[in-house]
C-alpha cells in the first residue's frame, strides 16, 4: 500500500530517533544527546498540551455552563506557580495543600481496605490443615514468608533481629530473593518485548522504505563516527582553550 | 499571623480535605456526597495545572544554560524550549486529537519513549553476564528462580519441557506472591502512618521551601 | 606475577559490545526467518476470555488505556486482542477512558489496527472514548462517583449525550466489567482502590511483565479476577483467533531468553572459573 507524504516522513523520523537513542548502548554521542533533548522537550511540550486541555474541557467548560466556583479553581491552578517566585512561593502551599489532602483522602481510605485487611484476610483463610500435603505445605510456607517478611520491614531495631531472631530476617530475605528473581525474570520479558517493538518497526516499517537500506550504512557510520572521542576525531576539531 | 497563614492554614486544608473525603467513605453523611465530587473535580482540574511543571523547570534551567553558554550544553538547550514550544503550538492550536498533533506525536515522542524504555534492555544483558553472580544462598535463589521463570516465559520452551510450567506456576504463587504481599503490607502501614502524620502537621514535606520565619523559628 | 589476563578473566570481561551484538544477531534472525515456535495458553488468559465471554448482552466495560507509549509494544498488542474480542461477542458496550497523558492517541493506534468498522461497529454506538483525566486516582474516583459530572464530553470533545452508547451511564455502577492497561503502579493499583474495593467491579488487569509480580497480591486476594502481562498477548490472539504482532515476538522471546540464561550460566561459569584459577595461582 503506498503511502503519503506526510507518513513517510514520520517513519523516517520515528526510525532516526530510535536509532540515535539505541547509540546510548555503545557510547555518548551528538546523535543520542540530539534524541534525548527532543524527547524531553517534546515530553514537556506533551504535558502542556494535555494539561491545557483538561483545564478547558473539566473547567472552563463547566464555567461557562454557569459553574462560577470554578474561577476560584482556576485561580488555584495558577498559583500553584508561585513556587518559582522568590517572595511569594508560599501561596503556592494552598493548592498544593488541597490536592494533597483529596489524595490522600482517596488513598487512605481504600488503602486500609485493600491493601491491609483484604491482604490479611486472604492470608488467614489459606488452609494448612485438611488439604493434601502439598497444598498443606505450601499454604504454610506462604503464611511464614508473609509473616516474616512484615517482621523485616516493621522491626527494624539491630535487637530484633539479633540471635535466634535473626531465623525469622534470614526467611524473609530468602522469600524475597526468591521474589525478586521472579521480577527479575519478568523485566527481562518486558525489556525485550519492548525491543522487539522496536526492531519490528525498524525492519517492517522504516526498511521497505525507498532509500532506507541507504541510509541505515550511512547513519551507523555517521553514528560510529560520533562515537570517536573528541581529541582522536579529524573533525569538528575541540574548542581551543585561550 | 504570618506564620499561621502561610503553615498551619495550609496543613489545615490537606485535614479538612482528607476528612472529608473520608468521612464521605466510611460515614456516608448527608450533603457530603455532591461537595466530594466537586472536590474531586477541582483535584482533576488543579492535576491539569500540575501537568505544566515539567516545561517551566526546563525553561528555567536551560535559559540559565543558554544565557551562562555552558560548553557543550547550550545549543541542546535551545533545542528543547524550541520542541517544549513546537509541541505546545501544535497541540494547543491544532487540538490534541487531531490529525497533526497526532502526526507529530508518532514522529518524536512515541518512537523516543518506546525506545528509551526499550534501550534498558541491553544494559540488563549485560548486567546478566557480569553482575548476577551466585555468591551466596541468597543470590544462588535468586538465580535460580530467575532461570525457571525466564525459561517459562520462554514460549516454546515452556511447552518442550512442560515441568518448567508448574515449577513457575509454584513460584509464582507461592514465594513471589507471599513476599510481595509482607512488602505490601508494610508499604500500607507505612503509608497510612505517613497519611495521618502529614494530616496531623507532623509531615510538612509538602509545603516544600521554607519561609525565612520558619527557618528562623524551626519546623 | 602474571602478564595477562587468563582464559577465565577475559572470558568475565567479553566486551559490551559483543554482548550487544550477540544479542542483536538473536533479535533479527527469528524475524528474518519466522520459526513458528509453539506458545502455550495460561489459565490466566483463559480466564479473562471467560470473563468477558460471559458478560451478558448490553453490559458496560469501563476500559482504562494507562499505559505510555514506553509501554506500547506490550499492551499495544494485548489491547487490540482485547477489542477484537469485544467487537467480535457483540452486544458489549466498551467505554473508554486514559488515565496516562498518552492514553487517547494510542488508543487510536489500537482501534486503526483493530478496525471496527470491519465488524460493523460504530463509534459512539459501539464504542467510545471518553477522554484523558488528568489526576489518576481522583480521576478513577471522580468517575466512579458521578461519570456525567466530571465529564460532559467524549475526547474530541463532543456531547456524551448525543452517543447511544452512553444512556444509563452515569458512574461506576453502571458497569459490569473493568479493564485496565497501564505500565504505572498508580493506575493498577488505584483501580482497586477506586473501583473493585468501594464498588466490587470485577477487575482484568493487563500490565507490563515487570510489574506482574506486585500485583499478584491483588489476584491472590480476589481483587483481580485476571492478570495478564502485556507480553502474553499472543496467549490472547489465539484465544480470540486474531494472529498479531504478539504471535509474532513469539519466536524472538524464545530465543532471546535462552540466550540470557545462556549469558548467566556462561556469566557465573566464568567467575567461578577465575576464582579457582586465581587460587590455584595462589595456592
Amino acid at each position: 500500500m503506498a503511502l503519503d507524504l506526510g507518513s513517510v516522513i514520520q517513519i523516517w523520523l520515528a526510525a532516526l530517533f530510535t536509532i540515535w537513542i539505541y547509540s546510548i548502548a555503545f557510547r555518548d554521542n551528538v546523535f543520542f544527546k540530539f534524541a534525548e533533548h527532543t524527547f524531553v522537550g517534546v515530553a514537556a511540550g506533551h504535558g502542556i498540551v494535555y494539561g491545557v486541555d483538561n483545564v478547558l474541557r473539566y473547567g472552563w467548560v463547566p464555567f461557562l455552563k454557569g459553574g462560577v466556583f470554578y474561577v476560584v479553581v482556576f485561580l488555584l491552578g495558577f498559583l500553584l506557580y508561585s513556587r518559582y517566585h522568590k517572595k511569594y512561593f508560599w501561596v503556592s502551599r494552598f493548592p498544593l495543600a488541597i490536592m494533597v489532602g483529596i489524595g490522600l483522602g482517596l488513598s487512605m481510605r481504600a488503602t486500609v481496605t485493600a491493601e491491609f485487611i483484604a491482604q490479611i484476610q486472604s492470608t488467614a483463610t489459606m488452609k494448612v490443615l485438611g488439604v493434601d500435603a502439598w497444598t498443606g505445605f505450601s499454604n504454610l510456607l506462604f503464611i511464614i514468608i508473609v509473616l516474616t517478611v512484615v517482621y523485616f520491614f516493621i522491626f527494624t531495631f539491630p535487637s530484633m533481629h539479633a540471635g535466634k531472631l535473626g531465623i525469622i530476617s534470614r526467611i524473609a530475605r530468602y522469600g524475597m530473593m526468591a521474589a525478586f528473581g521472579y521480577s527479575f525474570a519478568n523485566t527481562v520479558l518486558s525489556r525485550f518485548n519492548m525491543i522487539f517493538g522496536r526492531l519490528d518497526f525498524l525492519m517492517s516499517s522504516w526498511l521497505p522504505l525507498p532509500g532506507a537500506m541507504v541510509a541505515l550504512p550511512i547513519v551507523l557510520i555517521l553514528l560510529a563516527y560520533a562515537m570517536i572521542p573528541t581529541q582522536k576525531r579529524p573533525w569538528p576539531k575541540p574548542a581551543q582553550s585561550k | 499571623m504570618s506564620l499561621f497563614v502561610r503553615r498551619q492554614i495550609p496543613i489545615a486544608l490537606v485535614f479538612v480535605a482528607a476528612v472529608l473525603v473520608m468521612a464521605d467513605y466510611f460515614l456516608k453523611i448527608p450533603g457530603t456526597g455532591p461537595a466530594v465530587v466537586d472536590l474531586q473535580n477541582w483535584g482533576i482540574i488543579l492535576s491539569a495545572f500540575a501537568l505544566g511543571f515539567g516545561a517551566v523547570n526546563l525553561f528555567y534551567l536551560h535559559t540559565r544554560h543558554i544565557s551562562r553558554r555552558t560548553a557543550g550544553q547550550w545549543p541542546f538547550s535551545i533545542w528543547i524550549l524550541v520542541m517544549i514550544v513546537v509541541t505546545a503550538v501544535i497541540g494547543v492550536a491544532m487540538g490534541p486529537t487531531g490529525p497533526h498533533y497526532s502526526w507529530w506525536y508518532n514522529a518524536t515522542y512515541f518512537a523516543l519513549s518506546a525506545t528509551v524504555y526499550s534501550s534498558l534492555g541491553f544494559y540488563m544483558t549485560t548486567g546478566c553476564y557480569r553482575a548476577l553472580r551466585a555468591r551466596n544462598v541468597e543470590a544462588a535463589l535468586l538465580l535460580v528462580v530467575g532461570a525457571i521463570a525466564l525459561l517459562r516465559n520462554a514460549p516454546a520452551i515452556a511447552v518442550g519441557v512442560p515441568i518448567i510450567i508448574p515449577m513457575e506456576a509454584w513460584l509464582s504463587a507461592i514465594p513471589t506472591t507471599s513476599a510481595q504481599r509482607g512488602i505490601m503490607i508494610g508499604a500500607a502501614l507505612g503509608a497510612i502512618a505517613l497519611g495521618v502524620r502529614t494530616m496531623i502537621g507532623r509531615e510538612t514535606g509538602f509545603l516544600g521551601r521554607l519561609t525565612e520565619a520558619e527557618r528562623r523559628g524551626g519546623t | 606475577m602474571s602478564k595477562g589476563k587468563g582464559f577465565w578473566a577475559r572470558l568475565e570481561d567479553v566486551p559490551r559490545e559483543v554482548l550487544y551484538a550477540i544479542l542483536l544477531i538473536v533479535f533479527i534472525i527469528p524475524m528474518l526467518n519466522p520459526m513458528g515456535f509453539p506458545v502455550p495458553i495460561s489459565d490466566a488468559a483463559r480466564k479473562w476470555y471467560a470473563t468477558i465471554d460471559a458478560l451478558p448482552a448490553g453490559s458496560a466495560i469501563m476500559i482504562d488505556f494507562g499505559y505510555s507509549g514506553g509501554g506500547e509494544p506490550e499492551l499495544g498488542p494485548m489491547a487490540a486482542a482485547v477489542y477484537h474480542h469485544i467487537f467480535k461477542k457483540g452486544g458489549l458496550k466498551p467505554i473508554t477512558m486514559s488515565t496516562s497523558v498518552d492514553g487517547t492517541l494510542l488508543w487510536d493506534k489500537v482501534i486503526a489496527e483493530v478496525n471496527p468498522e470491519k465488524y460493523g461497529r460504530k463509534y459512539g454506538v459501539d464504542y467510545i472514548h471518553i477522554g484523558f483525566i488528568s489526576g489518576t486516582e481522583i480521576a478513577m474516583a471522580a468517575v466512579g462517583s458521578d461519570l456525567r459530572k466530571t465529564t460532559s464530553t467524549d475526547y474530541h470533545g463532543a456531547s456524551l449525550d448525543q452517543f447511544p452508547i452512553m444512556q444509563g451511564i452515569k458512574d461506576a455502577s453502571s458497569f459490569k466489567l473493568l479493564i485496565c492497561y497501564t505500565t504505572g503502579g498508580d493506575q493498577s493499583e488505584g483501580w482497586v482502590r477506586q473501583w473493585y474495593t468501594p464498588y466490587k467491579i470485577p477487575y482484568l488487569c493487563s500490565v507490563i511483565a515487570m510489574m506482574v509480580p506486585t500485583m499478584l497480591p491483588y489476584q491472590k486476594a480476589g481483587q483481580i479476577v485476571s492478570l495478564l502481562a502485556g507480553a502474553q498477548s499472543g496467549e490472547m490472539e489465539l484465544l480470540v483467533g486474531m494472529p498479531g504482532r504478539g504471535i509474532k515476538s513469539a519466536d524472538v522471546i524464545t530465543l532471546t531468553h535462552l540466550l540470557v540464561f545462556a549469558f548467566v550460566v556462561l556469566g557465573n561459569i566464568a567467575y567461578y572459573g577465575r576464582k579457582a584459577s586465581e587460587r590455584a595461582r595462589g595456592g
